[in-house]
């Protein structure tokens, strides 16, 4: 370590090559310090974060399907094997530690069947994520659908779940990440622009779009209200406004129609996607491997 | 600003440097230091609360970090180091809160990341941390960080109480009286009222001799 005494170093060219490595070489060592303080910290911290996001993303989940507290949710993770051109999907119900394995072909065809375990790791495997499903049962019968959907936003990427009711008709769209701009872009993520998703039906959602045209008073009251009140009720109060609606295309934020089509086709996308995905997965979840 | 090295006298004991942060050199109301932050997110009581926590722990644990290694900081490079200090010290609050208290974080996460540009920090790190042996400079930071969390909390409370008619999210009032406070002009507003209520408040205590303003980081900005 060198001294205080350097202090006052001569000007310009005068200044010998040892100050100038000592000086690189303290900073080098300060910010090798920082980094491995962050490290322990990520390292001591990380697993409490995890637990405190699974937390949050099923009391989304509860609030999206309206679940009781006796429903029972299956976790299924959709992953792309780029080396094997295959895609997997794992599922095991809520907390489980392993569950099944099913390898698909990208033309659909199922290749193979397995056990296999739900905690990390996949990166390591050369998986990439494609979203997650959440499947929620209430009793021997689904309750309804929550997909995780991924959306390229004007400034970053949006993730979202998407809720659907057993016939695959619209609960609600949340926007759980986003880093679109504050009373601009960031507006997608409020209830009235996320409830202009309510109710579409399964036909409807695979065709959705997104105008420039300003929202009818009418519906913008409307649609402030169903926060505040039970969908069955909101409906009976609303229904004929959702039934003009909800077949027009998505009202944009004034100003942010890059954020607002995003999300759109995003939430267009990953209904499509699950249709296709659910129709494969679904008859064979069921079976014992 | 000066960066002689001109030998300073002893510090202060202990209780002289805690109440010098709180009162008589208070970073919000005495040093005029960090004002944007206080402004943006003393909209709540809760929201203060929780920054001025977060500032507190960053501002003690970053003074004792630059105490321990001033003498193997390299004078023409002390700017840089403190700044990596106090980043390293913020990312961990930012870890620490997101982890254990991923309810609060969701409010004011945002902020939190925003406390490496605080002034008022590094303005201790220079003045104090880096001239000042161990214990005393835990102390000016215990001091200083109290003296920023208590600006943020009164300020916090004056702007709920008086913009949405309630305190830490207890409705006190049955409608908000003066919306005003809760948006940012208002919040400057709040900060200028208050400091002229402690500069009243002081003036009587000290029998209305004139006393100068702390200085000592008005620089800083």
């Amino acid at each position: 370590m060198n001294r205080p005494t350097a202090a006052p170093a001569p000007r310009g060219e005068g200044r010998p090559l040892g100050e100038i490595l000592r000086i690189a070489g303290s900073v080098t060592l300060y910010c090798a310090l920082g980094g491995a303080i962050l490290g322990a910290t990520y390292v001591a911290t990380n697993r409490y974060q995890e637990v405190a996001r699974a937390a949050s993303e099923h009391r989304s989940i509860a609030q999206l399907l309206r679940l009781g507290p006796d429903a029972s949710v299956v976790e299924i993770r959709q992953y792309l094997d780029p080396a094997r051109d295959q895609v997997v999907y794992r599922a095991a119900p809520r907390g489980a530690e392993t569950g099944t394995e099913l390898t698909f072909a990208l033309s659909g065809q199922l290749l193979g069947r397995a056990r296999a375990g739900l905690r990390g790791g996949e990166a390591e495997e050369g998986l990439k994520p494609l979203g997650r499903i959440f499947v929620a049962m209430q009793g021997d019968s689904t309750a309804g659908f929550v997909i995780e959907g991924e959306t390229r936003g004007y400034k970053n990427v949006v993730r979202f779940f998407v809720a659907l009711d057993a016939a695959f008709d619209i609960l609600g769209v949340r926007v759980i990440e986003h880093e679109e701009d504050p009373g601009l872009g960031a507006e997608i993520a409020t209830p009235w622009f996320q409830g202009q998703y309510f109710g579409r039906t399964a036909e409807g959602a695979s065709t959705l779009d997104v105008t420039k045209d300003p929202m009818p008073e009418d519906w913008r009251a409307a649609l402030l209200e169903l926060q505040r009140l039970p969908p069955a009720q909101w409906r009976s109060r609303y229904g004929g406004l959702l039934e003009r609606e909800s077949v027009q295309p998505v009202y944009a934020v004034t100003g942010a129609t890059i954020s607002s089509r995003a999300l759109t086709m995003g939430v267009r996308s990953t209904v499509n996607r699950f249709r296709y995905r659910w129709s494969l997965v679904s008859p064979l979840l069921g079976e014992k491997p | 600003m000066s960066t002689a090295a001109v030998p300073r006298p002893p510090a202060p004991g202990a209780g002289r440097l805690l109440l010098n942060g709180i009162f008589a050199e208070n970073p919000v109301f005495r040093l005029a230091l960090s004002l944007c932050p206080a402004v943006a997110v003393t909209t709540t009581v809760m929201n203060g609360l929780i920054l001025g926590v977060a500032v507190l722990v960053v501002q003690v644990l970053s003074s004792v970090s630059v105490a321990l290694v001033r003498r193997s900081i390299h004078p023409r490079v002390r700017i840089p180091v403190y700044t990596i200090i106090i980043a390293v010290w913020v990312s961990c609050i930012d870890m620490v809160l997101a982890a254990f208290f991923p309810a609060l974080y969701a409010q004011v996460g945002l902020y939190v990341k925003l406390i490496v540009a605080f002034a008022i920090i590094i303005s201790r790190l220079e003045l104090f941390a880096s001239k000042q042996p161990l214990v005393p400079t835990f102390f000016d930071g215990l001091g200083m960080g109290l003296g920023f969390l208590f600006a943020l909390v009164v300020i916090g409370a004056f702007r709920e109480l008086l913009g949405g008619g309630a305190i830490a999210g207890h409705a006190l009032l049955p409608h908000k009286p003066l919306l005003f406070f809760i948006l940012p002009a208002g919040g400057f507003f709040s900060i200028a009222l208050l400091m002229a209520f402690f500069n009243l408040v002081e003036r009587r205590l000290s029998g209305g001799a004139a006393r100068r303003p702390g200085g000592g980081g008005g620089a800083h900005g």
